[in-house]
């Protein structure tokens, strides 16, 4: 009874309010409670002293006064600068020489780049001290020759790290940039009398600014906030994520205080730096689309032989951290020691712990890519569609969350969820919502963006014939939008299914995922079962992405 | 068919700086072919949309009937539109197209087959009812779309430049076949183009906008031979402005202006005193006549001669810095003037209308 009088309600809501004016309300209500309320919190409590007479900076001023923490954002700040310097020197060659030179192997340079980008964040760092560690194969072996290698460890090898897992934004930025370039413009210049140098440093880069800069800005970003990578080769480098991190593990909920206000200054450095490329890229924005959009061209023997040794060894390295945790997965392990011999064993040991992380990962990822997918959907409509006060403001909302890093957001929900009257911490739904909200901008925009493509005719069309929104919006838009929403779905699986940050903070015994069980194994220094479990996940994450690129035509681009 | 009138009454649309639509009054009689006819930018689009009810408008208010609809949503107003670009539901088929509509006013399933059924027939869609419309040529898929704005039996049809979009051949022979529907079914249409060709042939009456306002609104013999404003004489058909200075007051017969190559030229007294004695004459180029040149009488040296086929264009210099363009129909064996030539001109008084001085 009480349902159909609710259903009633509903419906008699939806006419009288109108179909748009309820979603986004409902949006809101949504977007609130899972990102500005967080938010809101962590800031409110970063601002709260221990007692009534502190200052408000009290926290701040206590962070920026001792060096044990001042220090780390300096590390952090240090490390992420120099892998977004270091990307962007390699990936717009990488980028230019694989768009515009008839480089071999061009197939297997997008595949690396493709598994590159989507492998799990901290397997890089694990494979390399499988490599290069202390007790690493290469290192062992070297030294039976005299040889020693500099250290992993430490700053160095985060750099390294970030440097190879990041450089792929860039790669593809400028890539997707580059084919927005018009053939005629580089044959302009050309005619005007400049050598390929001359063009790309005159012509080519200025174009390419937006895309550079938006790609950089990934890869400050990504490094900036990562915390697997320093915590397995940080050793005692210490960055800020990292002390974030340890705020919670260390005292569960013991010091939330120092963690939100820890989480604020890792947020405020994020969003500065969207904002800082928002003002830079729009500095430099030319608006230019190809119509013949910039050629592959032959190059003479040498010029090919150097370019393609170059692209094909830096995706090499980049991928040999894969191809080594994929070969190490079948080789027999003594907790960080690694004997070259074929075995199953890692397969059949996880075979007996995988169930519960592998359907919670599943089951997760799943719920949570089709909340981005409905929502996504729905947003993206009414940032296009409805433009307007409250449009404008929900893609203000949206933007700003991606800047907001899983660990802001991890600690922002367990900050607001785990008192009355809504208690969620230690729970599923809590995961899922998490992860709900940190793909939701990717989904936003790539609704908005294949939105601004569908010719609002159509829809005015359906209006005009006699159905109403809600109608217009099931029985027009979404059919017409079906494939792009189906890759959008795709590329939100393979993103979800790796999350690390976030869950690192959320998880609990019963909520572990995939990704958390890698971690913990590759802290406890068991490799080949690390090695297992990461294959499963790499495979997991790939899959939709082989049938992304193979049956639905996409191209690599699209993953940015 | 239930159609009806429309009225707009001081309709007005801005965005932001821009007035797209500028008080605009208009009453449509039922049953009427009525058209919007002016430039790129001009607003007829964005009145179009806004009877259509996809944008509010800033002030004013529209009625069909004597029922004002402002609070109507775009899906209620019952009002058939034809976009320039189709707008076809590219995922259904021409059934499922032209069904759309009567599916989503919830008829039975009986009724809405049948009036498929009988749109296709009347536009001769039958064999392609199961395509999609990507195979389908433009010409069929705005055939689609008009039928699919048809069957739904709207109040009002609107149509936004639906033949710009088709080849010239397309377009003379689909302008033929909406007007000949139109006049079978007798729905009150609103009908956009830039095309003045296209407007004249097919409206009952014509709107003539220019920056938003409403210029003229007239039959199109009324529109093409009696433009009221400079802007009407100077967009529909080929016309010429000369600068002319009253020099016989006409108190009892026809005021008498003088134009540069000493041509005198009669024009009736009371429009002479409503515009005053420095004025504009403005004529079309195929209502000027060529003659032997006259001592005294109205003369000019002959600038240039362009040969268009069915046409001769001769650029006239009636005075140093004042040209005309006169239009000769070409005929077989037709001797041209040579370009230097010194020819006499006439222009019958019916051809000319005359306008306050432009600010020069
Ligand atoms: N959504 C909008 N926002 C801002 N300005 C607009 C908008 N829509 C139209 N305009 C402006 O209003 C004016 C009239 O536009 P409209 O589309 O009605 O012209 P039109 O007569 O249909 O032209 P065309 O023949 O090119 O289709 C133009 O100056 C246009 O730039
Ligand atoms: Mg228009």
């Amino acid at each position: 009874m009480t349902a159909v009088a609710e259903t009633g309600v509903g419906t008699r809501l939806l006419r009288q309010v109108g179909f748009w004016p309820v979603v986004t309300a409902l949006v809101f209500v949504a977007l609130f409670a899972l990102l500005v309320m967080p938010i809101v919190n962590i800031v409110g409590l970063s601002l709260s002293g221990k007692d009534a007479q502190s200052s408000v900076w009290a926290n701040y001023a206590t962070f920026f006064s001792e060096r044990f923490y001042y220090q780390t954002l300096i590390n952090s700040i240090q490390v992420s600068l120099a892998a977004t310097v270091l990307a962007v020197l390699v990936g717009v060659p990488a980028a230019y020489f694989a768009t515009r030179y008839d480089i071999w192997g061009r197939g297997f340079v997008r595949a690396a780049v493709v598994l590159t980008f989507v492998s799990p964040p901290f397997i890089g760092s694990y494979s390399w001290v499988i490599l290069f560690g202390r007790s690493g194969l290469i290192t062992t072996t070297l030294a039976d020759f005299g040889i020693s290698l500099p250290s992993i460890y430490g700053a160095p090898g985060i750099v390294l790290v970030f440097t190879l897992q990041f450089f792929p934004f860039v790669f593809l930025m400028v890539s997707s940039g580059l084919k927005s370039i018009d053939q005629s413009i580089e044959d302009a210049a050309r005619n005007l009398g400049s050598g390929e140098l001359r063009v790309f440093f005159t012509v080519l880069l200025p174009l390419l600014v937006p895309s550079i800069s938006a790609g950089a800005l990934l890869v400050f970003v990504a490094a900036f906030t990562d915390i697997g990578t320093p915590i397995i080769i940080g050793e005692r480098f210490r960055v800020l994520p990292v002390l974030i991190f340890g705020e919670f593990v260390n005292e569960f909920g013991g010091r939330p205080i120092l963690a939100s206000t820890l989480a604020v200054l890792l947020l405020t450095v994020t969003t500065a730096a969207l904002l800082l490329q928002r003002w830079f890229a729009g500095l430099h924005a030319h608006g230019t689309a190809a119509i013949r959009p910039l050629t592959i061209q032959e190059q003479r023997p040498l010029k090919r032989l150097l370019a393609s040794a170059y692209v094909l060894l830096l995706v090499g390295m980049a991928l040999l951290p894969i191809v080594n945790i994929v070969i190490s997965s079948f080789l027999k392990a003594n907790g960080p020691l690694l004997i070259a011999e074929f075995t199953l064993g890692n397969y059949a040991r996880i075979l007996r712990t995988i169930a519960v992380p592998l359907s919670n990962t599943i089951f997760y990822t799943t719920a949570a890519t089709a909340m981005c997918a409905i929502v996504g959907t729905a947003v993206g409509y009414i940032i296009v569609r409805r433009p307007g006060r409250l449009g404008g403001l929900l893609d203000g909302v949206v933007m700003f969350s991606y800047a907001v890093p899983g660990i802001v957001l991890g600690v922002g929900l367990i900050v607001t969820y785990n008192e009355p009257p809504v208690i969620l911490t230690g729970t599923s739904a809590i995961l899922i919502l998490a992860f709900f909200i940190r793909r939701l901008p990717f989904s936003v925009r790539s609704s908005v963006s294949m939105l601004q493509q569908l010719s609002r005719d159509t829809e005015d069309a359906s209006i005009n014939l006699g159905a109403g929104p809600g109608r217009t919006f099931l029985k027009i838009t979404v059919p017409l939008l079906s494939m792009a929403i189906l890759s959008g779905v795709l590329l939100t699986w393979s993103n979800t299914i790796r999350e690390l940050s976030a869950t690192l903070i959320l998880q609990s015994g019963s909520t572990v995922t995939l990704s958390i069980e890698i971690f913990n194994e590759v802290v406890n220094a068991n490799f080949g079962l690390a090695s297992a479990l990461g294959t499963v996940l790499i495979l997991l994450t790939f899959l939709p992405l082989v049938v992304l690129f193979t049956l639905l035509g996409k191209r690599e681009e699209a993953l940015v | 068919m239930a159609s009806t009138s429309v009225r707009i009454e001081q309709i007005s649309k801005r965005f932001g700086e821009v007035t797209a639509v500028d008080r605009v009054d208009l009453s449509i009689a039922k049953g009427e072919f009525f058209t919007l006819l002016g430039s790129s930018g001009c607003g007829k689009t964005t009145l179009l949309r806004i009877i259509a009810g996809f944008m509010p408008q800033s002030g004013g208010r529209i009625l069909f009937g004597d029922a004002c609809i402002d609070d109507v949503p775009a899906h209620r107003r019952n009002t058939g539109m034809v976009f320039q670009n189709y707008a076809i539901f590219p995922h259904l088929t021409v059934i499922d197209n032209i069904a759309y509509g009567l599916r989503a006013r919830g008829l039975p399933k009986g009724e809405v087959a049948e009036r498929v059924a009988r749109m296709l027939a009347m536009m001769r869609l039958e064999h392609l009812g199961h395509r999609r419309p990507r195979e389908l040529s433009g010409g069929q898929q705005q055939r689609v779309v008009l039928a699919r704005a048809i069957v739904i039996e709207p109040d009002v049809l609107l149509m936004d430049e639906p033949l710009s979009n088709l080849d010239t051949e397309m377009r003379v022979h689909l302008r033929g076949e909406i007007r000949a529907l139109q006049r079978q079914i007798g729905v009150t249409t609103i009908y956009v183009t830039h095309d003045q060709e296209e407007a004249l042939m097919m409206s009952d009456r014509v709107a003539v906008m220019s920056g938003g306002k409403v210029e003229q609104v007239g039959t199109p013999v009324e529109i093409f031979h009696r433009p009221q404003t400079r802007f009407v004489a100077s967009f529909i058909g080929e016309s010429n402005f000369i600068p002319a200075m009253r020099i016989g007051s006409g108190a009892s017969g026809p005021a008498v202006y003088e134009v540069p190559g000493g041509g005198r030229l009669p024009v009736p007294a009371e429009r002479a005193s409503e515009v005053g004695p420095k004025a504009d004459i403005a004529f079309r180029s195929h209502d000027l006549v060529l003659g032997p040149p006259e001592a005294g009488g109205w003369t000019a040296t002959v600038a240039d001669t362009q040969f268009y086929g069915a046409t001769i264009r001769l650029v006239l210099e009636l005075a140093p810095g004042h040209t005309v363009q006169v239009a000769l129909t070409g005929r077989a064996g037709q001797a041209l003037p040579a370009t230097g030539a010194r020819v006499g001109l006439a222009l019958p008084s019916a051809s000319l209308w005359l306008f306050p001085a432009a600010a020069r």
